[in-house]
């Protein structure tokens, strides 16, 4: 597997020399990375030419503290019996990417869902603009930036009588002066 | 006089898939001229709570991904783990993940005989099938605590060992499942309805399959071998002797030829699993939890479940969480991006058994 692996990492690096290639995996995968302008033509030219037809995966990873989004796409050959992880990198301040549907069209999918949750912009995309969020006006909510502990407490209310993680039996009878059932005083604190 | 288009709403709730999602039909008389996937209404961002857990705790939601069939989002996870930090997996846990998986491959059946036949008014099936299911999940009861969501199969292993006598209830059930499939066929295969309402219905074609990025049954109806078990093998399948099925046709049913076939290789696969279970340790022991991090990388792993391939990426930053997970689902694809397609030219009264056939299950496409 090992050679098979160079063959092929070989035959990329003849089309795509700016790649950086990353091998060190005890199994069948290996990485490569390249800059956002040329990740069309090498997803192209694995699902055209090398027979890296199935795309399994495509994600998203916000890499806050060097602000980037890294954007991995994961490829499988049928015949070679080999991953690759394909990666690209968009500067987290101005994230766009022109769109990729047109080489699998379930990306289209996978760039709506990124467009929405990172706030990714994606070129020539047709799309309604929801897709999961509906009227949402906040910031994309995956991005590493969103804290979403501070949201639910801007947004939603606690119920009365709960603040403080008191016993729901107790709170009730606080509050009606119902008494708690015979059955149930011994669960109650 | 022309026909007028009009939108039909079907769904969020709808016998047709599990979970709520709606498809927004445009018709003409009762032709489907164009469909479009609405989804939204059971986001649970399980992405996101995961990075505001341990490596451990996110184990606990992998379940919860797909209820007919939660294991296989868990051994994707546990597989991504044990790659990502290089962590060896006894050979009893192995064994023990292959009999966890393949059982729940049955039970899923199970439950799709009774959707695929309740999409089409025939319930028979589904009460007989649902009620034998049951036999699969006393099963998972006894070994995992837990009969739909069994938080079984964890980075390192699995919870806990085989319960005695495990085996040989196994094995019993295994041969009254398989005596009862012939009484499915009586009541499904060959009926006549099933036939009619099934046959040259919901058509993906072979290079549509492969250029959309079709999975899973659905491939296979259409003509191609195509499975994770033997393309890319995982814990002990390669030492398991069984077949891949086909069907030519791209119908729905082709796709339930495939799913009938596959319940007696999954019957197959148990009973090699009992024969070959070796005896030893069951779990390789992870560090403390709280204290217990992940080398700087990514992993994903992938396993076959009844709709196709499932995987789990995660990516970690050297922390104690992980940096992003992110699961595929097989409906991610079939739910969205083929159905879309594959509905157009349909009868509304094919919508239900369509969904059925290609295995869509909402929450795998709104984690």
């Amino acid at each position: 597997m090992k050679e098979l692996k160079e063959q092929l990492i070989n035959r990329i690096k003849a089309h795509f020399p700016d790649i950086t290639v990353e091998n060190n995996f005890n199994y069948n995968r290996f990485d490569v990375s390249i800059n956002k302008e040329s990740i069309h033509s090498i997803l192209f030219y694995l699902k055209d030419v090398m027979g890296f037809k199935h795309l399994s995966d495509t994600n998203c990873v916000d890499w806050l503290e060097e602000g980037e989004f890294e954007i991995v796409f994961i490829v499988w050959s049928p015949a070679e019996k080999i991953k690759i992880f394909v990666r690209t990198r968009i500067d987290r301040n101005n994230p766009v990417l022109e769109t990729l549907d047109m080489i699998w069209p379930q990306l289209h999918t996978y760039e709506r869902e990124f467009r929405e949750m990172f706030g990714i912009q994606f070129t020539g995309l047709e799309a309604p603009d929801e897709f999961i969020l509906e009227d949402w006006q906040g910031p994309p909510p995956y991005r590493r930036d969103f804290d979403t502990a501070a949201f639910a407490a801007e947004t939603f209310f606690e119920r009365p009588g709960r603040e403080d993680a008191e016993d729901v039996r107790e709170a009730i009878t606080k509050l009606t002066g119902e008494e708690i059932p015979e059955f149930a005083k011994k669960y109650s604190r | 006089m022309r026909e007028k288009e009009t939108t039909l709403y079907i769904g969020p709730q709808h016998p047709g898939i599990t979970g709520n999602m709606m498809v927004r039909l445009k018709v003409t008389g009762d032709t489907i001229v164009k469909a479009t996937t609405e989804v939204g209404y059971l986001h649970r961002a399980f992405e996101k709570l995961q990075e505001q857990r341990n490596w451990l705790q996110c184990f606990t939601l992998m379940c919860r991904f797909c209820v007919p069939e939660p294991d296989p989002a868990e051994e994707s996870y546990a597989r991504a783990v044990e790659l990502l930090e290089g962590r060896e997996v006894p050979e009893r846990a192995k064994y023990i993940r292959v009999l966890v998986l393949e059982l729940a491959r049955l039970g899923a059946y199970m439950l799709w005989y009774g959707g695929q036949n309740g999409s089409l008014g025939l319930y028979t099936v589904g009460q007989w099938s649902v009620g034998d299911r049951n036999y699969i999940l006393d099963l998972f009861e006894e070994l995992t605590g837990g009969r739909v969501y069994h938080m079984y199969i964890w980075p390192g292993g699995v919870r806990r060992d085989l319960p005695k006598g495990f085996e040989e209830k196994v094995l019993r059930t295994m041969d009254y499942l398989e005596n009862r499939l012939k009484d499915y066929d009586d009541l499904m295969f060959d009926n006549t309805i099933f036939q009619k309402r099934t046959q040259g219905i919901g058509i993906v074609s072979k290079e549509k399959a492969i250029e959309w990025g079709v999975v899973g049954p659905v491939l296979r109806g259409c003509g191609i071998k195509s499975d994770i078990r033997i393309d890319d093998p995982y814990e002990v399948y390669d030492r398991l002797d069984f077949e891949v099925p086909t069907q030519e046709g791209g119908d729905i049913w082709a796709r339930a030829l495939v799913r009938r076939q596959e319940v007696r290789q999954s019957i197959r696969i148990i009973r090699q699993v009992i024969e070959q279970m070796p005896s030893g340790e069951y779990y390789n022991r992870i560090p403390n939890p709280q204290k217990w991090a992940l080398p700087k990388g990514d992993a994903y792993a992938r396993t076959e479940s009844v709709r196709g391939e499932v995987g789990m990426y995660i990516a970690s930053d050297g922390g104690t969480k992980p940096r992003r997970t992110h699961f595929r689902g097989a409906a991610y694809v079939h739910g969205v991006t083929l159905l879309e397609k594959v509905l157009v030219g349909a009868n509304i009264s094919d919508v239900s058994p369509i969904m059925n056939s290609l295995g869509v299950c909402p929450p795998e496409i709104e984690r």
